[in-house]
């Protein structure tokens, strides 16, 4: 195996999350679709019980309270799950996938295509029906955290097929 | 590397069912030992030592017996008031002893019907099961460890326990009791030699203790660790309270709390009392355990990383913990497997016996680069023990507070790199880079460097992995000082056979020895995956066996 001598040279990039050279492939926004129906599958089972105390009279002052934050909380978390799924990206390089994620809690992780040990697609029934898909990287360490949902499912296969390709080419053991 | 020619005609004097599942060996299998010879890799079917039924029947009465007080004590003896005095004694005692027979008769049974021998093409058989016929065989050439464990009851009359663990997936161990002492010593023996390829009748690789841990320093270190001290100080502070508060009963507490720091002190040192460390040509063999003995081979080829840490009361004396990440062992819930290499030892010992399972490292001499100055606002208290060092084998990083850790792992063992920010790093500008292991206790994380730092650390730390794993294959980086030739792993099996036989005292390193570096402990199909199917390739979506 050959390794372009230019790699041994320290990077400088200003930022530590940059992507590397091209910019990160985005996931599909339809991943936001999907996580919006899951959580106001949630939120509407909360409502239903804020309802029940809005007709107790008893409780209803605090319930309308309640009410109104849970308008406030929908509106933060359809805003908040749209800003996530924009911040999911992934990037293949010659010798390694890099998938970064987050925004309070920002991070990227770099998988060597030679220390893959599988690659899983998994798609729930939502996700089926939306059309997305998530891959996930396992390398011989618990701790590789190489997740990229939402993917279009060709998409997904491809690049599976491509990380495994690359992967038989570089395996390199342990 | 220990199969049997794969068509030998005839039957083999190796008893036993050839029907066994896998027993034909494919045509992928390379050539195996001289035509002929295929008999002498059988054994005749044994049984585990006579005294296994008895003993393992004590085993069951005494939970009997513990059962029947903390549950049954008082119901039984209402129920023996009930039916009357001496009837209802005679009864209870009748049924104690129909239980002990029951149990007696079902240990002898199940005794009489578990053999264990190696089959014709070398692999070990173990058959048991009363009723339910349960026959395993264990591929050797595929062969993590081969220990022996002496549990109490068996120190008593002079038995051992031996594992035998493969490497695979989670039900991959067979643990074989009891065996006499001299028995388990001779069959682990044979064992590893099997799997190495030698004749089954090598005799014991020599071993040479490098290190033993006294026991004053044991104690002494115990209670200087960290966390003693800390459950100590909250003990001290609990009952104080108390005391001031409710008047002199709050003393009592002392029996609860104070049981606590004692309790995992007492449990260390009963783990890792007369803790010994010897060098074999198979690995490490760590000894220890005061009630029960364990033992365990640490082949130099499977250790990831590893981490020594300074507990604050300890750097006076100069002492230091060392454990390890080895692969292989992240589906071991029990803790028969261990972690720690060093229970406690001076810096010089361990730096010893760390070039010995990673030759050529020396964390003393590696120069560490402090995180910036800002960082400091991030972490206060750990933030003179925070940097990050490497040389041309090992990425090292250090943290920790009370207790300094420093933790190692070869460029070859990077799994994956992860740069991660949470929102007061991101403020500072800050970033932490880990570098992924297999799992266990070790954890390699620079923390809070710089951001463009950080990025550039993972950047460079992939390109050294990368290099690492193309120098050679990371199998025989560890034994890279091993004198003997280092192609006799790939070698064919007559030219191995034959270098088997010249390196009969086998160096320490020898990688024609190790567990973990021959071929066999690699997945490839070229080490003979005896195990049937087809040979597998290696690479994603084929978890590799070469952990």
């Amino acid at each position: 195996m050959i390794y372009a001598a230019d790699m041994l040279e320290p990077l400088s990039v200003d930022d530590a999350f940059a992507p590397p050279g091209e910019p990160w492939h985005p996931v599909s926004p339809r991943l936001a679709t999907a996580r919006r129906i899951t959580m106001m599958l949630v939120m509407l089972a909360v409502l239903a019980g804020l309802v029940v105390l809005v007709i107790v009279p008893e409780s209803r002052p605090v319930a309308l309270i309640l009410v109104a934050v849970w308008l406030v909380l929908l509106v933060y978390l359809w805003w908040l799950i749209g800003r996530r799924v924009r911040s999911f990206g992934y990037a293949e390089r010659a010798d390694d996938l890099l998938v970064t994620s987050g925004i309070m809690f920002r991070r990227l992780v770099i998988v060597p295509y030679g220390r893959m040990q599988l690659v899983d697609i998994t798609a729930g029934p939502l996700d089926r029906r939306l059309g997305v898909a998530t891959v996930q990287l396992h390398t011989a360490a618990a701790t590789t955290n190489a997740t990229i949902p939402g993917l279009p499912p060709a998409e997904a296969a491809s690049l599976r097929d491509r990380l495994a390709a690359r992967g038989e080419q570089r395996s390199a053991g342990l | 590397m220990t199969e049997a020619p794969a068509a030998e005609p005839g039957p083999q004097e190796g008893p036993g069912p050839q029907e066994g599942a896998g027993t034909s060996p494919g045509p992928d299998l390379p050539a195996g030992p001289p035509a002929g010879s295929a008999s002498a890799w059988a054994t005749p079917r044994r049984r585990t030592h006579r005294l296994t039924p008895w003993v393992s029947s004590v085993r069951t009465i005494a939970v009997l017996i513990g059962v029947l007080l903390v549950f049954g004590g008082g119901n039984l003896r209402a129920l023996a008031g009930e039916i009357g005095g001496l009837l209802g004694l005679l009864l209870l005692l009748a049924g104690v002893a129909t239980l002990l027979l029951i149990s007696v008769a079902m240990n002898y049974l199940a005794w009489t019907r578990t053999e264990f021998f190696f089959d014709a093409s070398g692999d070990f058989r173990l058959d048991s099961g009363i009723l339910q016929r349960n026959e395993r065989r264990l591929t050797l050439s595929r062969l993590q460890s081969a220990d022996i464990n002496r549990p109490l009851l068996g120190r008593v009359v002079g038995l051992s326990q031996l594992r035998i663990e493969v490497a695979g997936g989670g039900d991959s161990r067979v643990v074989l009791s009891y065996l006499s002492d001299a028995d388990a010593q001779a069959l682990r023996a044979e064992i590893i030699a099997r799997a190495a390829g030698m004749a089954p009748d090598v005799g014991e690789a020599p071993e040479a203790v490098l290190a033993t841990v006294p026991t004053n320093d044991l104690i002494v270190s115990l209670l200087l660790r960290s966390e003693t001290i800390i459950l100590f100080g909250v003990t001290i502070l609990v009952v104080l309270t108390v005391t001031m508060s409710e008047g002199p009963s709050g003393l009592l507490l002392i029996l609860v709390t104070g049981g606590l720091p004692l309790l995992t002190v007492f449990g260390q040192f009963g783990r890792y009392f007369g803790f010994t460390v010897a060098d074999s040509p198979d690995g490490l063999r760590l000894r220890h355990g005061l009630i029960t003995v364990q033992s365990q081979t640490v082949p130099p080829g499977r250790v990831q990383a590893i981490e020594i840490s300074e507990p604050l009361l300890w750097r006076r004396r100069g002492w230091v913990r060392v454990s390890l990440n080895v692969a292989g062992l992240q589906s071991e819930q029990d803790n028969s497997q261990e972690h720690v290499l060093l229970p406690v030892a001076p810096h010089d010992v361990a730096r010893q016996i760390i070039s010995r399972v990673m030759p050529g490292v020396d964390p003393g001499a590696l120069e560490f680069v402090p995180a910036p100055p800002r960082a400091r606002r991030r972490a206060w208290f750990q933030f003179r023990n925070l940097g990050v060092a490497h040389d041309d084998l090992v990425l090292a990083t250090s943290r920790g507070f009370l207790t300094r850790r420093v933790a190692v792992i070869p460029h070859a063992r990077t799994q994956s790199v992860e740069v991660t920010r949470g929102p007061w790093q991101r403020r500072l500008g800050l970033a932490s880079v880990q570098v992924d292991s297999t799992p266990g206790p070790v954890t390699v994380v620079a923390l809070y460097r710089s951001a463009s730092d950080a990025r550039a650390l993972a950047e460079e730390q992939l390109v050294r992995a990368a290099r690492a794993r193309a120098a050679g294959p990371s199998e025989r980086w560890m034994t890279g000082r091993g004198t003997a030739a280092p192609d006799a792993p790939d070698a064919p099996e007559a030219d191995a056979q034959a270098a088997m036989t010249d390196a009969r005292p086998v160096g320490p390193g020898d990688p024609t020895f190790g567990l973990g570096t021959s071929p066999s402990g690699s997945s490839e199909p070229t080490g003979g995956g005896a195990a049937g199917g087809p040979p597998a390739p290696s690479g994603p979506g084929t978890p590799t066996g070469s952990l």
